[in-house]
């Protein structure tokens, strides 16, 4: 009986190391996520301004209503929305073919992988200047498309004309994260067990019925996991948009949310509309994590 | 893997397979084309005069490559060198937000993954709901409490919040939960302290997670425009993304010369990408790869 105790005690003494190691990291997220999502809640209700010394005021709902009744808020929506459901066909269908197609590849596939994947290894800010280069007047993309329609001397406007400013956010976004998502796709498809499509060639299936009956039932989860993630991460997009108005560009058109709220805290230093849109964006990821986690979490089913 | 593809493409006439191959293989290898030109037209613009860069029609290659390009990149429009400390300074954030994110990750990990200490899995599930919270949405908040802390334009303000991420702390738990529990009675057998245990048992075997980590970590804060655009305002301070923005939003900067800061900044993170590919993919991989 009292060895039993005594090896109980000496086991809950080990246990109670668990609390030094998770110590510092409780001490990290406390003050760096936690305390920082509390407050915005509390500066929502406030009226706070960046450099004012005088204390904020509480004034309820007025900073939602004050939001949510701005154009500017609702030109900041529609600008993401457009950009999130822009890119998101062609990622999502571009990153599954090619990853179908490498998987499908005896010899290169790594050569490939790497390949697509480096877009997404340059910093989104080398990207956008990149690209800001050659969507100039007189630059690569203008001639480009020249080149394939015939059309010689016409310029498109890419970061002038506000349509195709949006065009040009989306082709540069699409043309940086496809490969990630590749990735992604390969790795989920060499998940699927050999034994299954043995099986399945047993039982005499060509090439096409295996890719739509056994691979792409089996690749679902894989298929939800990317889907929230490319409408998670393309909400987030801030570099390129950011860069471009900053050489030019017609703000407007672009104004996505995150480039909204760095303006209205920094620029316009009002900080309970900024944590407004911070927290309604918040909300939104929110969401999209929930689901990100079921969709992960079907996965293990697999 | 090669089993695979036979597998993949067995069945349906030999001619018909052929057929189909050689289209997968154009359909990949144009694909490849896409993703890869735009760093061809870097890397030629950048030692390329500025007006060769928007000529009409565009040449490729340089016709005499302009190494001053990089030497006008370094010094900067203004002739202060500021280039040079913005680079310096990103190493430093990346390499210290690097290190410290895979040390405090494996900590935190560890603990999660091998004690059974009471509220434990509330301590789980509260770090794995920060992992919800985008940066995006407390960047605004995030940069009052830094002020509070005094932490406006400092190193320390640059690197704090990132010191470690949720994500990283759920990377080294899944990784620990395999990790053998008989290693680690055996060393408490044989007298070692805890922490001991930690730095030359468990840390010492868990390298793939801890580069996968580290790179990661790197990766972000080379890439990081928002927070240091936020919390520094002295130009000595700042990082390279931020020194980008501004060298291309100036419209008389050589476009030549921009390109070639672009390079400067690409080159470590590929040098990076080059000797360690097989991290990095490990890396895109993780969240398809939690799963199993």
């Amino acid at each position: 009986m009292t060895t039993v105790r005594k090896k109980r005690s000496l086991e809950a003494r080990r246990n109670s190391w668990g609390w030094f190691f998770v110590a510092p990291g409780i001490l990290f997220f406390s003050t760096f996520s936690l305390y920082p999502i509390c407050n915005a809640l509390w500066t929502s209700f406030h009226n706070k301004k960046l450099l004012s010394l005088k204390p904020p005021k509480f004034i309820g709902l007025q900073n939602y209503a004050k939001v949510l009744s701005s154009p500017d808020f609702w030109n900041s929506v529609r600008a993401s929305a457009t950009f999130c459901l822009g890119v998101f066909l062609p990622i999502f269908i571009a990153s599954l073919l090619f990853g179908v197609l490498i998987a499908s590849r005896t010899r290169g596939r790594r050569f490939y992988q790497l390949a697509l994947y480096s877009p997404a290894i340059l910093s989104s800010v080398v990207t956008a200047s990149v690209w800001a280069i050659m969507f100039d007047p007189r630059g690569l993309a203008n001639q480009l498309v020249n080149g394939l329609m015939g059309t010689p001397g016409i310029d498109r406007r890419w970061l002038a004309d506000s349509t195709m400013v949006q065009i040009s956010t989306m082709l540069v976004y699409i043309w940086k994260t496809v490969g990630y998502y590749t990735i992604l796709f390969v790795t989920g498809i060499g998940k699927i067990p050999a034994s299954v499509i043995e099986a399945s060639i047993i039982d005499g299936a060509n090439p096409w019925q295996r890719l739509t009956r056994i691979t792409m039932p089996l690749l679902k989860p894989t298929m939800a996991l990317v889907s929230v993630m490319i409408f998670i991460g393309s909400l987030k997009t801030f570099s390129t948009q950011y860069l471009f108005t900053q050489r030019g560009a017609p703000l407007e058109p672009i104004n996505v949310l995150t480039l909204n709220i760095y303006n209205t805290a920094l620029y316009e230093q009002n900080l309970g509309r900024a944590s407004v849109m911070s927290l309604l964006l918040f909300a939104t990821l929110l969401v999209l994590s929930g689901i990100q986690v079921k969709a992960a979490g079907s996965g293990e089913d697999m | 893997m090669e089993a695979k593809g036979l597998r993949l493409s067995s069945g349906g006439g030999i001619i018909g397979q052929r057929l189909s191959g050689s289209i997968a293989a154009a359909i990949l290898v144009a694909a490849c084309c896409v993703a890869v030109v735009p760093f061809a037209f870097m890397l030629g613009a950048s030692l390329m005069p500025g007006s060769d860069v928007t000529s009409i029609p565009y040449r490729w290659i340089p016709e005499k490559p302009l190494w001053s390009n990089f030497l006008n990149a370094m010094r900067g429009s203004d002739g202060d060198w500021i280039y040079l400390r913005n680079i310096f300074n990103s190493f430093v954030v990346a390499t210290t937000v690097s290190i410290s994110s895979v040390f405090l990750a494996s900590f935190t990990g560890y603990g999660l993954a091998k004690f059974k200490f009471r509220g434990r899995g509330i301590v789980f599930m509260g770090i794995m709901a920060t992992m919800m919270i985008p940066f995006e949405a407390v960047m605004i908040p995030l940069y009052l409490t830094a002020v509070k802390l005094g932490l406006q334009d400092t190193y320390a303000g640059l690197i704090m919040p990132f010191l470690t991420s949720a994500f990283g702390v759920f990377l080294m738990r899944q990784y620990l939960l395999g990790f053998p529990d008989e290693l680690l009675d055996a060393a408490r057998i044989d007298g070692c302290s805890e922490l001991r245990i930690y730095r030359s048992v468990v840390f010492k075997n868990a390298g793939p997670a801890v580069a996968t980590l580290a790179i990661l970590a790197f990766r972000g804060q080379w890439d990081n425009l928002l927070w240091p655009l936020l919390i520094t305002q002295s130009e000595e301070l700042k990082t390279i993304p931020s020194y980008i923005v501004r060298y291309t939003a100036d419209l008389t900067a050589d476009e030549g010369t921009m390109m070639a800061v672009a390079v400067i900044a690409a080159l470590p993170v590929f040098c990076l990408f080059f000797t360690m590919s097989k991290y990095f993919l490990q890396g895109a991989g993780v969240y398809s790869g939690s799963k199993s």
